[in-house]
């Protein structure tokens, strides 16, 4: 576990929630008969409050990864745990979604008829959970937080994506999520602007300890927000390696340029790159 | 630059549109003239803002600092368009932005101090440019309004910042200074010279028969019309209405039952097995196919002609509820299952209001199919309605009635369908203000 996180439990802030444990997962899609495997005896742990950056050629399967924690596919056999609670497994082969596990979506996912504010009260009006006043006031006060103030009556159509992308993190946060799953969502962002959405999201983290399981193919992006990256290997997919960033939190964009990153950058840039020409040459669809 | 050069440019700015001419000429007084190549800065953001820019000819590019929660930080300037007003602000004389020429680029500049003196010494003048810049600053920069709250006023009257009324009535005088409404006056122009030229000047063989344009509106429009159809008779009043009210009923209930047989069909796959296959096969059946049975099965003579509306504009309806269900994206079903939402709210939350563009796109293909078999069934069937009209003016030889029913229908036709889209743009600001943004 990293200092990060040992000291956070230090602070008393209590214990932190949100471990996941991925027990020899299998996925198969049998689409006409033909059996692809996508997933392969993945097993993974991650503990509560760690930012684990998962790193793979596109079309590996991560995201069928994402989907069965989610609850959006089913698995074929493993079984995946949250907190040591059973989301999917033998006779539960997928696990129901829920505000404990909230997934930021490639192309993002507010939904455009809502203004930004009733995205971000969404979640607990459909709960139920507390009035409506608390729950606009609390949505408010949120998204203030995260520097949003003066869009709250705009359509997410009318914002620059990276301040959508903005709206949707506080959107899940708003539930208090366990763990928060990203799938590529700065993946169509300029580099510039992803710079800033990297530095505004651990911000974000540092204010809400959660688990992040978070998908991509940037292995920039991977080493300047993970504790760890795990390497897929192209499909079907399963850990090939893990890797510990020990370049201590909090971290700004001065990490880019030090000597840990760079060293870093080599240790991982061969072994990603091996497993891309794998997929280019089985001809992987992007996805 | 000319001053002369230079009040034209600046008549077509914005902010000082209105100003009278002699204050326009004491302004373009200050003005000095500057040109850039691309690629030129003319100021970084946190300058000392002393000159105010209009851009004569060229682009700018405008992209405010991060921290102003703009919600558009850039912009693109071009020829008309005002830039640096950070310089008439009181206690906000530093630049919130960056700005670089794309082009070569030629603007005018105008120092914000020696533009405030000028204002003080006609209040009324400077007042209205400054609440311009106020509603251009909040509306068109989408700042926060505190910051048109630092826009200076001259008289003793407290400053508002000006109604989004003012940037219609703005962008109205700019539509009709563009050649948009000429463009199409002058198409409907081409079309009636040519009916005229055709049937009573040319006199050409197919158009012999034809009535003639001076013909058709002396009757639309006489007192006392040869055929007994005009303006000024209560018959016309009652052929529209019977034809509106049969559109209005048949619409509603094509609306009220297609919408919800479309969702349901875009929602439910079990539902769909069962009842899409039978929908496939009745909805090529074209209506006046239909005409013998509806006789047959309703009584009089106006139920018949009701349903035949009804079914068109029912297929169209429900077949684009239901592709507008399923273009839904995904994302948007399962983010909504995240946060908690029940199946139900999902439906209610995210499938109906995810379809309502093709709701509204169903919704006008219906409405004109609606006309299009009200009028094949009053033709057939039915006593009076604008279908009826034209068809019994055809065989009681009454040839201009027949124009004047047409374009009666069309014009009905058009506001019709102009009310559906209109109440689509009410139901959907959010999409209004998205294809705003794109420049539709």
């Amino acid at each position: 576990m990293s200092a990060v996180l040992q000291q956070a439990e230090k602070a008393g802030k209590g214990m932190l929630k949100g471990a996941i444990r991925i027990e020899d997962v299998v996925k198969i899609y049998d689409p006409d008969g033909a059996a692809v495997m996508a997933v392969d005896h993945c097993s993974l742990d991650i503990p509560a409050g760690e930012i684990c950056m998962i790193v793979g050629p596109s079309g590996c399967g991560k995201t069928t990864l994402l989907n069965a924690i989610a609850g959006f596919h089913s698995i074929t056999s493993g079984k995946i745990f949250l907190d040591d609670e059973l989301l999917c497994g033998p006779g539960k082969p997928m696990a129901q979604p829920g505000s404990d596990r909230i997934v930021v979506f490639q192309n993002g996912a507010l939904f455009p008829w809502k203004s930004n504010l009733d995205n971000v009260a969404f979640g607990l009006m459909m709960q139920g959970k507390l009035g409506k006043k608390e729950i606009y006031d609390k949505a408010r006060s949120m998204m203030a937080d995260a520097g949003l103030s003066g869009t709250e009556h705009n359509f997410p159509g009318e914002v620059s994506s990276g301040l959508r992308r903005r709206v949707e993190i506080v959107r899940a946060l708003m539930n208090e999520p366990k763990v928060l799953l990203f799938d590529e969502p700065y993946r169509a962002l300029d580099s510039l602007t992803k710079s800033v959405m990297h530095e505004a999201l651990l911000e974000i983290y540092y204010k809400n300890k959660v688990t992040i399981f978070f998908i991509t193919h940037d292995l920039e992006e991977a080493i300047f927000l993970g504790h760890r990256l795990v390497i897929m290997t192209s499909r079907p997919c399963k850990p090939k390696k893990i890797i510990d960033v020990d370049i201590p939190h909090p971290r700004d964009y001065s990490v880019l340029t030090s000597t840990r990153y760079r060293q870093l950058m080599d240790e991982t840039v061969e072994l990603v790159h091996e497993e891309a020409k794998k997929a280019f040459s089985a001809g992987e669809k992007e996805g | 630059m000319e001053i002369d050069q230079t009040v034209a440019l600046l008549k077509r700015s914005m902010p000082f549109q209105t100003v009278p001419n002699d204050v326009l000429e004491a302004i373009a007084r200050l003005a000095r003239y500057e040109s850039y190549a691309r690629g030129d800065v003319i100021y970084h953001q946190g300058d000392f803002a002393d000159d105010v820019y209009i851009v004569s000819s060229g682009a700018v590019q405008h992209t405010l600092g991060i921290g102003f929660q703009a919600i558009h930080p850039e912009k693109i300037l071009h020829s008309g368009d005002v830039f640096g007003w950070a310089a008439v602000l009181e206690n906000q004389r530093s630049r919130l932005a960056k700005t670089v020429c794309l082009e070569r680029t030629e603007l005018i500049r105008i120092n914000g101090e020696e533009l405030i003196n000028l204002f003080k010494a006609s209040p009324e003048t400077g007042d209205i440019v400054m609440s311009r810049f106020a509603t251009m600053i909040n509306k068109e920069y989408t700042l926060p309004e505190e910051m048109a709250g630092h826009v200076p006023h001259f008289t003793q009257v407290p400053v508002t910042v000006a109604t989004g009324l003012t940037l219609t009535m703005f962008r109205l005088s700019q539509w009709l200074k563009s050649p948009k409404p000429y463009l199409m006056l002058t198409g409907f122009g081409i079309l009636l010279a040519t009916w005229y030229l055709a049937v009573e000047i040319w006199k050409l063989p197919r158009f012999a028969d034809m009535p003639g344009l001076t013909e058709v509106v002396k009757e639309w429009f006489s007192k006392d019309p040869i055929y007994g159809l005009s303006i000024y008779t209560p018959e016309y009043y009652q052929h529209i209405w019977v034809s509106v009210r049969r559109i209005l009923i048949a619409f509603f209930l094509a609306t009220a039952l297609g919408v919800p047989l479309g969702l349901f069909l875009g929602w439910s796959k079990t539902f769909r097995e069962y009842v899409f296959p039978v929908f496939e096969t009745l909805r090529p059946i074209p209506i006046l196919a239909w005409v013998p049975l509806a006789i047959l099965m309703f009584q009089g003579s106006e139920t018949p002609v009701i349903f035949l509306t009804f079914l068109a504009s029912f297929y169209a309806t429900a077949l684009n509820t239901m592709l507008g269900v399923e273009t839904i994206d995904e994302s948007y079903s399962r983010a909504a299952a995240c946060l908690g939402a029940s199946k139900w709210q999902t439906f209610k939350e995210v499938i109906v209001p995810g379809a309502m563009p093709f709701i509204f796109t169903g919704l006008q293909i219906s409405i004109g199919v609606a006309w299009f078999s009200l009028v094949a069934g009053e033709m057939v069937s039915g006593e009076f309605g604008l279908g009826y009209v034209i068809n019994t003016s055809y065989t009681m030889v009454r040839y201009p009635t027949i124009v004047i029913g047409m374009v009666t229908l069309g014009i009905v036709g058009y506001v019709s369908s102009a009310l559906v889209r209109m109440a689509g743009d009410y139901m959907m600001q959010w999409r209004v203000r998205e294809l705003a943004l794109g420049g539709r």
